[in-house]
């Protein structure tokens, strides 16, 4: 395997508030190989948006460091060489409020470019990202109110990609968008990684969405990696009490996805608020396998098979047990 | 009689740029005690559809011919105490936005006991008031009643709003509930717990149910018999079942096909183009702009045809004189 693109160690963010800290992100450890597209799943809460916004220097981690191709990132993307703000772009969850509506496609596209970019070239290099993404060129005169929602998206991705970024974090791209449209974006997307070898920091809640187009998966619980895994193994062998939840409660359209949700688990409780999170491990109150030592120790994330990450307390082996309810 | 039917509605939208035809003979009926589905994507009309059956239509909005009667009784002709009469004691609503269908200034006790009384024939005492209260709350699965009832809604998280607008629904809904995108709004975790007891719900109190959704897997576990809508039109009806597994409209089918399976495979391709404006929609098949199959014939409006089984599909893929050989 090849060094990875991009890794996170030790990622943490806290954001003081009055009622308290905010552990947005806590204690979070990734790597992300070139070409990969890692899915990064969670509820509402879980922290996987922030985590993305540290990876592009929106806000500086309170600590950990992130490192690109070996090296370490500085936080903030303002202290970023040029060349580095370009190789990491961001595509946003609602193409509606990302792009302004009072400029053109062109204008939108214009701005990326025009950073250390040649003026003669943009106009070239505009109708070049437009058919890039599927679009007409005619487009880019036109507002972003002419198009539709996934039109727009797709000038957001054209504009994520203009700078050459080698990696995209990919914040919710499909969720504010129907099915029929988000399988066109999808396919961009796809076709896109391939063709310009990115690598992807897929955000996303949408597991049947995950299992498609990632290669490895990321589950986060208030702040927590609870598992990651290949996608394959991920969904073969869903470890985590937590995923387990998940997955039991994505509604499936047939029978042969029925068949690979767990059906032991049913959800219960709630995510807990993320000022006073739960003591020991912070999915406990909802789990139906916990166990005394869960309530004192957060588990530390374990290999639990080759690749395959987990932090619970059930494993390792010894104290497995069958679920309490 | 069935207890709800609505036959050719069509309504339209006043705008600046003119009438939006919005429904285009909408025709579904439902039985006592029968819950059917609504789906289809944004934008096609089912909420406008469901808005009309409770009139709650937005002033701009003009209903251009059709009926809706419900336990025979023309519900568009009901004079105002009538109407009010049916909303206090038939039926009611849940809406998408818990949020947004709660009042910001008022405890839930306040927007609770309002309703209560309102839709009481007698009046009653404040212990009486309250007593209920705590019964719909309840119902609707919510720990701590008391807490509950002295709580303003922001106080309240996303998924426990939404089991106070079921339990406000609760208290008018005897015979017909009415459920737009429920779950839409909430985690995945949270949706499948609220889809649930609503479900649970409904089969307990023997209450009709029409649920609106975009999310496919949700309907398919919740009701006996659904419509697909498409801009504005109703393109296919038929036992949930045989629709999910044997889908026979172009646009079913290919809605079905563009969902991500949990089982992989791959993204599909999507569903090209987008819905037609309503300000000049197709005269005859209004799927026509992306449909695969579309012959001279679908310039004209098809009627449903039998399909088979206990289906229907408004395409004239179905009719003797254009079956292709």
């Amino acid at each position: 395997m090849s060094a990875p693109i991009l890794t996170g160690h030790g990622l943490k963010k806290y954001f003081p508030t009055k009622g308290g800290v905010i552990r947005a992100v806590d204690d979070v450890d990734f790597e992300m190989e070139k070409g990969e597209v890692l899915g990064v799943v969670g509820e509402s809460g879980s922290g996987k948006t922030t985590l993305g916004n540290m990876i592009m220097g929106i806000y500086p981690p309170t600590s950990g460091q992130i490192a690109f191709s070996g090296k370490a990132l500085p936080t903030r993307a303002k202290d970023r060489p040029v060349e580095l703000r370009r190789d990491i772009q961001m595509v946003f969850q609602n193409p509606a409020s990302s792009l302004n509506p009072r400029r053109s496609v062109r204008q939108a596209l214009e701005v990326p470019l025009r950073v250390g970019g040649s003026k003669e070239s943009v106009k070239e290099r505009i109708d070049e990202l437009l058919k890039l993404v599927d679009l007409p060129v005619e487009y880019a005169d036109r507002f972003p109110e002419e198009l539709g929602g996934g039109e727009k998206q797709l000038v957001a991705i054209a504009r994520a990609l203009a700078t050459n970024p080698s990696i995209v974090v990919l914040d919710e791209p499909t969720s504010a968008l129907d099915v029929s449209i988000q399988a066109k974006i999808i396919n961009v997307l796809m076709r896109l990684k391939d063709k310009l070898e990115l690598s992807y920091v897929f955000i996303t809640h949408n597991l049947s969405l995950m299992r498609n187009v990632s290669d490895r998966v990321m589950i986060m619980y208030l702040g927590k990696v609870r598992e990651v895994a290949a996608t394959d193994e991920f969904f073969r062998n869903p470890t985590h009490p937590y995923t387990r939840m998940l997955l039991s409660s994505i509604p499936v359209v047939t029978e042969a996805e029925e068949a690979v949700k767990p059906q032991k688990t049913q959800s219960i409780g709630e995510i807990a608020g993320a000022l006073n999170l739960p003591p020991g491990c912070s999915f406990h109150p909802r789990c139906s396998y916990v166990m005394d030592v869960c309530k004192k120790v957060d588990p530390p994330l374990l290999e639990i098979a080759p690749g395959h990450w987990c932090d619970c307390h059930l494993y390792p082996k010894e104290y497995r047990k069958e679920p309490t309810t | 009689m069935p207890l709800l039917e609505v036959k050719d509605l069509r309504v339209e939208y006043r705008v600046y740029e003119g009438m939006l035809k919005v429904l285009n003979r909408v025709s579904i009926s439902l039985e006592k005690g029968e819950k059917v589905g609504i789906i289809g994507e944004s934008a096609c009309g089912k909420t406008t559809t469901v808005k009309t059956v409770m009139r709650l239509l937005a002033s701009n909005a003009k209903i251009a011919g059709g009926e809706v009667r419900y336990s025979g009784e023309d519900v568009l002709a009901m004079s105002k105490k009538k109407l009010s009469d049916l909303r206090r004691r038939n039926m009611s609503m849940i809406f998408q936005d818990p949020s947004a269908a709660l009042n910001p200034v008022f405890t839930i006790r306040q927007q609770l006991y309002d309703i209560i009384k309102y839709s009481s024939d007698t009046r009653l005492s404040k212990q009486e008031t309250h007593e209920k209260a705590i019964t719909y709350l309840k119902q609707a699965a919510l720990p701590e009643p008391d807490r509950i009832l002295d709580s303003y809604p922001f106080q309240l998280s996303g998924g426990m709003k939404q089991r106070v607008n079921i339990a406000m629904a609760l208290v008018s809904a005897n015979e017909l509930l009415i459920a737009d995108e429920p779950g839409t709004s909430l985690d995945v975790t949270i949706e499948d717990q609220i889809m649930r007891l609503l479900k649970q719900i409904v089969e307990e109190k023997r209450i009709s149910v029409i649920l609106i959704t975009h999310a496919l897997g949700t309907v398919k576990n919740f009701v006996d018999r659904i419509y697909v809508m498409y801009a504005g039109t109703i393109v296919e009806e038929g036992p949930t079942k045989e629709v999910f597994n044997n889908p026979q409209h172009p646009y079913t089918q290919m809605l079905i096909k563009a969902v991500p399976k949990l089982t992989g495979g791959g993204v599909p391709e999507g569903i090209l183009g987008q819905v037609p404006s309503y300000l000049t929609p197709p005269s005859g098949c209004r799927f026509i702009t992306r449909c695969p199959y579309k012959m001279e014939v679908c310039a004209q409006v098809p009627q449903m045809y039998a399909t088979g089984g206990n289906q229907r599909a408004a395409c004239f893929l179905f009719d003797e004189a254009h079956r292709p050989k």
